[in-house]
C-alpha cells in the first residue's frame, strides 16, 4: 500500500511545486543526488502524507463510514485545489510554500469583497480577518506586514486592502527569507559584511565603504549593489523559498541605496514577484473574480427578509458608482510607486508573463 | 403700618391713671396676642399722639446743637408722666429738663441719629424711637427701669449696650440691619422680641431668655434655627419668609414643649409635600400652624403619612445601602478584572503589587466602608439592614442581579449562578442578560447552559468581556435566539472595527436580529453584511472537503455537549448523536456553521492533541516511506539484474541443447531413471 501511494502521488508532488519558481523536475540532476526519502521530504510530499494520516486519525469513525480511499482522494484533491488550508492550524498553513500560497489565495478570495467595498481597516482588523480563516494566526506576522505598509510609524493607521494584501504576501510567503535579509541588513548597517565568502574584488569596495558609512547613516539604508550580492548569496544557500534572484536584482538595480523597509515595499509592489509567487492576481485585477461575484449575487438574492430584488439591484448598481472614489484615495500613493516601477519594469514584465 | 402687624404688639397706655408697673404689664399681657383687629387701635393712638405733639414748644437752647424742651405747666400736669415728640423733624434728642418723673417718651418719626440726653429720665418705662436714623444702641445704661424699648425702623447693625436694662419686657428691633442675635442672654424678663426684617442668617444665642413668649423673625434670611428648645416660655415663633428648606435645620423646635403657634409660610420648606405632616408629626404641642388652627383630623392624617414616610425612607435607605453595596462589589470586581487584564501600567506596578498582596483584606475594607458610609442615616435600622444584606446574593468577587427582565452578571464567579435552580417564573421573565467583567471565553462555555436555563433571553449585553476578534461572535450562533446585541466599547476592542457589525449580522443572520448596540438593523445592513462576508461562507461551505466539514461541525457539537458529557460521562452513543446534530446544523445554518469559535483553552488543548497525533503520524509515515523506498531500491536493483540473469539462463539452456543427440539421450536417461 505504501509503495503504491508513494508512486501514485509523486506526480502530484511535482505539480504542487508550481508555487516555488525554481522547481526542478523529477529527474533533474538534483533529484538524483538525493535519496528517495530526502527528495520526498524536500518536496513536502511527506508533509502531506503525514497530514493526511493525521486527519484520518482524527476523524476515523466518520471517515471509515464513507471510505478510506474516498478520503485520500478528497484530501489530495483539496491539496491540489488549495482548499486544504481552510480553518487549519497555523503550523500546518505555514508548513509548505504551497500551503502559504493557498492561504494567500483563500484570504484574497474570501475578503476581496471587503477591499471592493473600499473599507480601510486597521492592522488589528486585518488580523481578525486572517483569524477567521486560521484561528491561531500569530499577530506578529500581521504586525510585520502592516509595518511594510505603514513604514513603522503609527501602527493604528488604516490601510487599503490591496496595500495590506501585497505586503502580507511578501511577509508571509517569504518570512524566513526576510528574517535572514533583516539580519544581513543589520550587519551591513553596522558596517560588517555578513558574506564571509564574498569575492576578493569587493573587499576593496568594502574598505572604501566603511568611511562612507558616516554619510550612509545620514543617507539612510545600505548600498543596493552590495546588498544584492549578499542576497544573491543568501538565495543560493537558503533552504526556504526566496524570491527569484533575477527579480531581486531588478528591484535593487533601480536605486543606489535603500532601507530594509524600502526593500520590502519594493518587493511587495513588484508584479513580477507577485506573478512568480502565483497566489494572487495582478494588482489591477485584484478586485476581479467574476465567478465569485456571480456566486455573491446569488447569495444576495437569498438574504432573508429581502422583499423585492429591486432594492438588491439598486444597491448593487449604486455600489460601483460609490466605490471608485473611495478606493481611489488609498490607491493614489500606489500610482506614484507604480510609475517608479514602470520605468524599470518594462521588458522584464513581458518575460515574466512568458514564463508563467 | 407693616411693622405693627409684624410685631403684633400694641401698647395702649392710659393717660388718665398713673402708669404703675402692674398696669403696664397687664396691658401688655392682654394685648400681645393681638392681630389685624388691633390695627385700628394703633392708628387711633398715633393720631392721638400726634395731636398731643402740637402743644409742645421746642426752644433752642443756649448750646447750639441741642434744643431744650420745655412744656407749659398745664401740660405738665395734664401729661405728667408722658412726653410725645412725634414728627418733630428732630435730628438730635433734645435736652429734657425738669421732667425726671417721665415714664413714657415717644420720639417716633424723627431723624435722630443718636440716643442722647435722656440719661436723667431714670424712671422711664417706655421709650419709642421708631422710625429714626439711629445707628447704634447707646445712652440707655442709666434707664434701669425701662421695660419697653422700641427701636424699629432704624439703622442698627448690632445688638449692644443693653446690659443694664435688666427689666426689659419688650424689645422691638424690627427693620434694622442686624445680622446676628447677641448680647441678649441677660434679658431674663424679656417676653417679646421682634427681629423681623433684619439680616439674620440663622437663629442661635437664645440662652437665658427665660421669659420670652413671642419671637418674631419674619423676613430674614434664616436657614437654620437653634437654641429654641432652651426658651421655656416661648409660645409664638414667627419664621415666615425666610430661607428654611429642611426640617432638619429647625429640628430643635420639636424639642420645645411650650411652643404652640408657629409660622413657616414663605419658606421653601412650606412648598414641600411633606411639610405639613412632618411639622405636625414632630411638634405635637402645636396648636396653630401658619395662623391656622390644627384639627385633630389633621394631626391623625399627619401621623399616618409620617408613618408611611418613615417606612418609605427605611426602604429607600435599604435600597441605597444595597445599591452602595452593589457599587462597591462592582468596583471590586472591576479592580480584579483590571489586574487580570494587566491593564496596570508599569509605573504603577509596585502599587498594584501591594494591592494584590492583600486581596483578602480588600473585601473587608470594602465592607467596612459600606457601613460607615451611612452612619447617621442608617442609625437604628442597622441591624435590620445587615439582615437584608445577607439575603442578597452579593459576594466580593462577583455579583448576580435580577432586575425585572434583566439578569446582570458581574465577574466570572457570577457565571456559576447559571447552575442554580432558577424558578421557572424568574427564568421565563429574563429576556436580557448582561455580562460585565467576564472573559468572553468563559461566557462561551456557559452559553449552552444559558440556552437551557433562560430560554427567553433575547438581548445580550457585553461590557468588559474582552471581545477582541470577529470570530468570537461565531460562538453566539449556537444560542436559540437573539433579537438584540449590545457590545459596550469598554473592554471590547472588537467594537472599534468597522466590520464588526456586519460580521455579526452575517454570522448571526439566522436570528434576524433587530438591533445591534441600540441601532435598528436595516435591510441595507443585511445586504452589506452578505456582500462583505457571503463569499467567505460560500468558500467555507462549498470548498471545504467533506472530511473537514464533518470534523469542524463535529467539533462545534462536541463543544456544545461538552458540559453535558462532563456530567454524564462519555457514552458511545453520543458520537452518532452528534453526527446527526451536525448534519441537521448544516441544513439549519446553510453555509455558516463552519464558521465557529473555539475558546483559547480548548483550541490549545486541541493543538496539543494534534501535535501528539502528528508525532505519531510522522513516525509512521517515516517508517512506511523508508520501507517503500527500500523496496523500490531492491526492485530497481532487480530490474537492473534481471536482463542479465535471463540471458545467462538462456545461454545455459542453449548450451545444454546444442548437441541434440546427446541431449536426447540425457533426457531419455532421466525418464527411465524416474521409473
Amino acid at each position: 500500500m505504501a509503495t503504491e501511494r508513494a508512486g501514485t502521488w509523486l506526480p502530484e508532488a511535482g505539480k504542487l511545486e508550481l508555487g516555488s519558481c525554481c522547481g526542478p523536475r523529477m529527474l533533474s540532476p538534483e533529484r538524483l543526488a538525493l535519496t528517495d526519502y530526502e527528495y520526498l521530504a524536500q518536496r513536502h510530499v511527506l508533509t502531506y502524507m503525514e497530514d493526511a494520516v493525521c486527519q484520518l486519525l482524527e476523524n476515523k469513525e466518520d471517515i471509515s463510514q464513507y471510505g478510506i480511499a474516498r478520503f485520500f482522494t478528497e484530501y489530495f484533491n483539496s491539496v491540489c485545489q488549495g482548499t486544504h488550508i481552510l480553518f487549519r492550524e497555523f503550523s500546518f498553513i505555514q508548513a509548505t510554500p504551497h500551503n502559504r500560497a493557498s492561504f494567500l489565495r483563500a484570504f484574497w478570495r474570501c475578503f476581496r469583497t471587503v477591499g471592493k467595498n473600499g473599507d480601510l481597516l486597521t492592522m488589528k482588523e486585518y488580523h481578525c480577518l486572517l483569524q477567521l480563516l486560521c484561528p491561531d494566526f500569530p499577530l506578529e506576522l500581521t504586525q510585520k506586514a502592516a509595518r511594510i505598509v505603514l513604514m513603522d510609524d503609527a501602527m493604528d493607521c488604516l490601510m487599503s486592502f490591496s496595500d495590506f494584501l501585497f505586503a502580507f504576501q511578501i511577509q508571509f510567503y517569504y518570512s524566513e527569507f526576510l528574517e535572514s535579509v533583516a539580519a544581513i541588513y543589520q550587519d551591513l548597517l553596522s558596517g560588517k559584511n555578513p558574506n564571509t565568502v564574498i569575492v576578493p574584488t569587493s573587499s576593496s569596495g568594502q574598505h572604501r565603504q566603511r568611511p562612507a558609512l558616516g554619510e550612509a547613516s545620514m543617507l539612510e539604508g545600505v548600498e543596493a549593489s552590495l546588498f544584492y550580492q549578499c542576497l544573491e548569496n543568501l538565495c543560493d544557500r537558503h533552504k526556504y523559498s526566496c524570491p527569484p534572484p533575477a527579480l531581486v536584482k531588478e528591484v535593487l538595480s533601480n536605486v543606489q541605496r535603500l532601507t530594509f523597509y524600502g526593500f520590502l515595499v519594493a518587493l511587495s509592489k513588484h508584479h513580477g514577484i507577485n506573478q512568480a509567487l502565483g497566489a494572487l492576481p495582478d494588482k489591477g485585477d485584484l478586485m476581479h473574480d467574476p465567478a465569485m461575484d456571480e456566486e455573491l449575487e446569488r447569495l444576495l438574492a437569498q438574504v432573508p427578509g429581502l422583499v423585492n430584488s429591486v432594492t438588491a439591484s439598486s444597491e448593487a448598481s449604486c455600489l460601483p458608482s460609490r466605490t471608485p472614489p473611495r478606493v481611489g484615495s488609498p490607491w493614489r500613493p500606489l500610482h506614484h510607486a507604480r510609475k517608479v516601477d514602470a520605468e524599470s519594469d518594462g521588458s522584464t514584465e513581458e518575460t515574466d508573463e512568458s514564463e508563467t | 403700618m407693616d411693622w405693627q402687624v409684624n410685631c403684633g404688639l400694641h401698647l395702649v397706655i392710659q393717660t388718665s391713671s398713673l402708669p404703675e408697673k402692674n398696669k403696664v404689664e397687664f396691658k401688655l399681657h392682654k394685648e400681645t396676642p393681638s392681630f389685624p383687629g388691633r390695627l385700628l387701635q394703633h392708628d387711633l393712638e398715633r393720631n392721638y399722639s400726634s395731636r398731643q405733639g402740637d402743644h409742645i414748644n421746642l426752644v433752642s437752647s443756649s448750646m447750639p446743637s441741642f434744643p431744650i424742651l420745655q412744656r407749659s405747666s398745664e401740660e405738665k400736669i395734664l401729661y405728667s408722666d408722658r412726653l410725645t415728640l412725634e414728627r418733630q423733624k428732630l435730628t438730635v434728642c433734645p435736652i429734657i429738663d425738669g421732667e425726671e418723673h417721665l415714664r413714657l417718651l415717644n420720639f417716633q418719626h424723627n431723624f435722630i441719629t443718636r440716643i442722647q440726653n435722656i440719661s436723667n429720665l431714670q424712671r422711664l418705662i417706655f421709650l419709642d424711637l421708631y422710625d429714626n436714623q439711629i445707628e447704634e444702641i447707646s445712652g440707655l445704661s442709666t434707664l434701669r427701669s425701662l421695660r419697653v424699648l422700641l427701636l424699629g425702623k432704624n439703622r442698627i447693625k448690632k445688638i449692644s449696650n443693653l446690659e443694664n436694662l435688666k427689666s426689659l419686657d419688650v424689645l422691638d428691633l424690627h427693620g434694622n440691619q442686624i445680622s446676628k442675635i447677641e448680647n441678649v442672654s441677660h434679658l431674663c424678663d424679656l417676653r417679646v422680641l421682634n427681629l423681623a426684617r433684619n439680616l439674620l442668617s440663622h437663629v442661635d444665642n437664645l440662652n437665658g431668655l427665660d421669659s420670652l413668649t413671642e419671637l418674631n423673625l419674619r423676613h430674614n434670611q434664616i436657614t437654620f434655627v437653634r437654641d429654641v428648645d432652651n426658651l421655656p416660655c416661648l409660645q409664638r415663633l414667627f419664621l415666615s419668609f425666610n430661607n428654611i428648606s429642611t426640617f432638619e435645620s429647625v429640628c430643635c423646635l420639636a424639642d420645645s414643649t411650650s411652643l404652640s403657634d408657629i409660622t413657616f409660610d414663605g419658606n421653601p420648606i412650606a412648598q414641600e409635600s411633606w411639610y405639613k405632616h412632618t411639622i405636625l408629626q414632630n411638634m405635637m404641642q402645636l396648636r396653630q400652624l401658619d395662623m391656622k388652627r390644627i384639627t385633630e383630623e389633621e394631626r391623625r392624617m399627619a401621623s399616618v403619612i409620617a408613618k408611611k414616610e418613615e417606612e418609605k425612607k427605611r426602604e429607600s435607605q435599604k435600597q441605597s445601602l444595597l445599591k452602595e453595596k452593589k457599587r462597591l462589589t462592582i468596583n471590586n470586581v472591576a479592580r480584579k478584572w483590571d489586574l487580570q487584564q494587566h491593564r496596570v501600567t508599569s509605573i504603577a506596578a509596585n502599587q498594584d503589587r501591594k494591592d494584590s498582596d492583600s486581596p483578602s483584606q480588600d473585601p473587608c475594607q470594602v465592607d467596612g466602608s459600606t457601613i460607615s458610609a451611612f452612619p447617621e442615616e442608617t442609625g437604628s435600622l442597622d441591624s435590620a439592614l445587615s439582615n437584608a444584606l445577607q439575603g442578597l446574593s452579593v459576594t466580593d468577587t462577583h455579583l448576580v442581579e435580577v432586575d425585572g427582565d434583566t439578569l446582570s452578571l458581574y465577574g466570572s464567579g457570577a457565571l456559576e449562578s447559571l447552575d442554580r435552580n432558577w424558578s421557572v417564573q424568574t427564568a421565563g421573565m429574563v429576556t436580557t442578560v448582561s455580562f460585565t467583567f467576564i472573559e468572553f471565553d468563559e461566557i462561551v462555555q456557559v452559553l449552552p447552559k444559558l440556552k437551557i436555563k433562560f430560554p427567553n433571553s433575547l438581548h445580550l449585553k457585553f461590557k468588559e468581556t474582552n471581545l477582541v476578534m470577529l470570530q468570537q461572535f461565531n460562538a453566539l450562533a449556537q444560542l436559540r435566539r437573539i433579537d438584540q446585541l449590545t457590545i459596550d466599547p469598554q473592554g471590547n476592542p472588537v467594537v472599534s472595527f468597522t466590520l464588526w457589525k456586519y460580521y455579526v449580522l452575517f454570522r448571526l443572520s439566522h436570528f434576524s436580529m433587530q438591533k445591534i448596540n441600540g441601532t435598528e438593523v436595516t435591510q441595507n445592513d443585511m445586504i452589506m453584511a452578505e456582500r462583505l462576508f457571503g463569499i467567505l461562507a460560500h468558500v467555507a461551505s462549498s470548498e471545504l472537503p467533506q472530511y473537514r466539514l464533518i470534523s469542524i461541525l463535529g467539533d462545534a457539537r462536541k463543544k456544545q455537549f461538552r458540559y453535558l458529557l462532563e456530567t454524564k460521562g462519555k457514552k458511545p452513543g453520543v458520537v452518532s448523536e452528534e453526527n446527526n446534530d451536525s448534519k441537521r446544523l448544516v441544513g439549519e445554518n446553510t453555509n455558516r456553521a463552519t464558521l465557529n469559535y473555539t475558546t483559547r483553552d480548548f483550541y490549545n488543548e486541541k493543538l496539543e492533541e494534534i501535535k501528539e497525533k502528528k508525532k505519531f503520524c510522522k513516525m509512521y509515515i517515516e517508517d512506511l516511506v523508508k520501507e517503500a523506498t527500500e523496496i523500490n531500491m531492491k526492485n530497481e536493483a532487480l530490474q537492473k539484474l534481471w536482463p542479465q540473469m535471463f540471458i545467462e539462463l538462456v545461454r545455459d539452456a542453449v548450451i545444454e541443447i546444442r548437441n541434440k543427440s546427446s541431449y536426447m539421450k540425457l533426457c531419455l536417461q532421466q525418464i527411465t531413471d524416474q521409473k
